[in-house]
């Protein structure tokens, strides 16, 4: 025997009656769970790649030309290539400052964009083997030999693979390897390489290329800075612009904490948008619902008469909502992510900040939870309805209903 | 104080509704009982209180004072889960109006009942039988969309069946049919009421079918008045 009569199916061919009506119910979980899907998604994203960047800094402070700070805020942040120096006698005193540990030097070099035959635009990141402790740890683990003279390790977003050859101010360098994704294009656009290549490679641009570099071997960008246990990032960027002219340290925490601030704004209209909407959702929803039983309260007193228990009425109503806020939920992760995918770029470039995907686990749980939000805005809505249609006398609801 | 052998048994039951500062006994300090297999037959003007009563022994409606005894249990002492099992497993209803849920086919109308209980496996074949008995085995799989009035009269006539009752209480349960059709319901319920002792209390103006009852209640503004005929106990 094949009839499917139990209250799921019932619950179905009740939606099925008013179509209309549960299409638009869906349609108001949809936007609900995608708006805050997407929304989370992608403040995560954000929230992960700052951590991962930042991590992969592995530096305490950098330190910078006065004049250049928001030229390297925006670098780290959004990766844009730019180039500036100093002399290299801060690192010396650097290294002199109370509380630093480490410090290493680092040169940024924006190439022309039309270098050669390669229109790849990458930004040119050089350190120093021998004192630097941001790219030497991953060299070691990953490529177990250090980098010579003509090789570079590429960022994930660079168009290269490991063994092209590609030429820099007419110095041809050897991909060796290519780094993880950070979501910091600082490091996914760029290309690194040691300071002597980096020296020697400007030294031949005069003779090699049509855009030669000006760049001696006694400037630098950048020094970056690990500090002291007992020091905060904070104490020793305050000692190190008080003890040398011309600079200004940046803590990394700082960074970080700006674009907290941002995202934290952004969170904060985010989630007011989401809680209207879902207000609104509940609201209608919750409408609905109490329309829907006030329709069928004949109906539903004579499936009481029938011997149905108050508890199968509630469970009528409730598994229609649940129905039609876990499909709606489905279809807004859905189309959440389809909106996320097809923005994300635009956003992203006019608020320069950093994003990355979070990890599985992660992404698996923001999933689950918008699901289970969706459920929850559901059962929500339909509570009140249910509970009345439920403790309904069967005779008046009945006769209410003739 | 029961006698053996009497299932229903109302007492002093009265039932007001006020509309707006007036109030109206829709039925007032009724009292009779009914036997295991017995037919009982109720008329009486339009509002005089013939549903109310009918709803009122059912229990799907509370009394605002009086009794109601089923089976020995005074059924407003019962929790709501076992006054629906109550009325699951010995009751059935006919109502005086369209009964049937919409979006079910007329087979599964009749099935219904089932799915708020513990029937055995085999209830699509007797609902398939019953749906014969009331002369519509063809129309199994149709919407009472797509049933005239008379025939869905007979899907909730076939309806009450199918939990094999101990009372069928049925509100003009032939008001709509012709008179051929009315003769083989009112087969159906001879049968039932032969073969599975099966009581009946019908509210009905057709004197074919109250013919079949072995006494008649007749309700004025809510009262039962005393017999004033008693129909003659036809052979059955
Ligand atoms: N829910 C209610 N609210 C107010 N009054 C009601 C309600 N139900 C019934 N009544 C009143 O109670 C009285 C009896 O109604 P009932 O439906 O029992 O009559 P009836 O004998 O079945 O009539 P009919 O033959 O027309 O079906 C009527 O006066 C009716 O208006
Ligand atoms: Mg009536």
């Amino acid at each position: 025997m094949k009839t499917g009569l139990n209250t799921f199916s019932i619950a179905v061919k009740n939606l099925r009656r008013k179509i209309i009506r549960t299409a638009l119910l869906f349609l108001a979980v949809t936007v609900v769970t995608g708006t805050l899907f997407s929304a989370t998604l992608f403040i995560s994203s954000m929230r992960n790649a700052l951590k991962i960047g930042t991590y992969r800094l592995g530096a305490d402070v950098l330190v910078v030309p006065e004049k250049y700070v928001s030229e390297a805020r925006t670098a780290l942040l959004a990766g844009e290539p730019t180039s500036f120096y100093m002399d290299r006698a801060v690192y010396e005193k650097v290294k002199r400052v109370e509380g630093v540990k480490q410090a290493s030097p680092q040169l940024f070099i924006k190439p022309a964009s039309f270098t050669c035959c390669y229109s790849v635009d990458v930004f040119l990141i050089a350190f120093e083997p021998a004192t630097d402790f941001t790219i030497a740890p991953w060299l070691e683990k990953n490529l177990k030999k250090p980098l010579s003279g003509d090789e570079i390790i590429t960022g994930r977003e660079v168009p290269l693979i490991t063994g092209d050859t590609v030429p820099f101010f007419g110095t041809p360098f050897k991909v060796i390897g290519t780094m993880e994704p950070t979501g910091m294009k600082f490091f996914d656009r760029s290309a690194f390489m040691t300071m002597d290549a980096a020296y020697t490679m400007a030294a031949n641009s005069k003779a090699n290329s049509m855009q030669p570099i000006d760049l001696d071997r006694s400037r630098i960008s950048a020094v970056l800075v690990r500090v002291q246990d007992g020091y905060t990032p904070d104490r020793v960027a305050i000692r190190l612009e008080h003890d040398i002219e011309g600079i200004k340290a940046i803590a990394s925490d700082e960074i970080i904490n700006t674009v907290r601030k941002q995202l934290g704004g952004l969170l904060k209209g985010i989630l007011a948008v989401s809680a209207v909407l879902w207000i609104l959702a509940l609201l209608m929803m919750g409408f609905a619902f109490s329309m829907m039983v006030n329709e069928r309260q004949r109906e539903l007193g004579l499936l009481r008469a029938m011997g149905a228990k108050r508890g199968y009425i509630f469970r009528l109503i409730i598994t229609e909502a649940v129905i039609i806020s876990a499909a709606g939920g489905i279809a807004g992760l859905a189309g959440g992510s389809v909106l996320l995918l097809a923005f994300k770029g635009p956003i992203l470039s006019s608020l320069k900040l950093p994003y990355l995907v979070p990890s599985a686990t992660v992404l698996a749980e923001l999933t689950a939870g918008a699901l289970v939000f969706a459920m929850i805005t559901g059962l929500l809505s339909s509570l009140l309805p249910a509970i009345s249609a439920s403790t309904m006398e069967p005779y008046a609801a009945i006769r209410k209903g003739e | 104080m029961l006698k053996d052998g009497i299932m229903i048994d109302i007492r002093n039951v009265t039932k007001t509704y006020g509309i707006g500062g007036q109030t109206v006994k829709a039925v007032d300090k009724v009292s009779f009982a009914m036997g295991t297999g017995e037919i009982v037959s109720i008329i009486g003007h339009s509002g005089s209180g013939k549903t109310t009563l009918l709803s009122l022994v059912g229990g799907l409606t509370k009394p605002d004072s009086g009794s109601v005894v089923i089976d020995g249990k005074d059924i407003w002492s019962m929790d709501d889960d076992s006054l629906s099992e109550l009325r699951n497993r010995k009751i059935s209803f006919i109502f005086q109006f369209s009964s049937l849920v919409p979006t079910l086919t007329a087979l599964e109308n009749i099935m219904l009942p089932t799915t708020f209980g513990n029937y055995g496996k085999d209830v699509e074949g007797y609902a398939r039988e019953l749906l014969g008995l009331v002369g519509l085995a063809d129309k199994a799989d149709s919407y009472p969309s797509q049933l005239s009035g008379g025939q869905q009269r007979r899907v909730a006539v076939a309806r009450a069946f199918i939990n094999r009752p101990e009372v069928v209480l049925a509100d003009e349960p032939t008001g709509d049919l012709d008179e051929e059709t009315e003769r083989e319901v009112i087969e159906l319920f001879k049968r039932m009421n032969r073969e599975r002792k099966t009581a009946f209390l019908l509210v009905t103006h057709s004197s074919e079918l109250a013919g079949q009852a072995g006494r008649q209640l007749r309700m004025s503004s809510g009262s039962v008045l005393p017999f004033i005929n008693t129909v003659s106990h036809r052979e059955r």
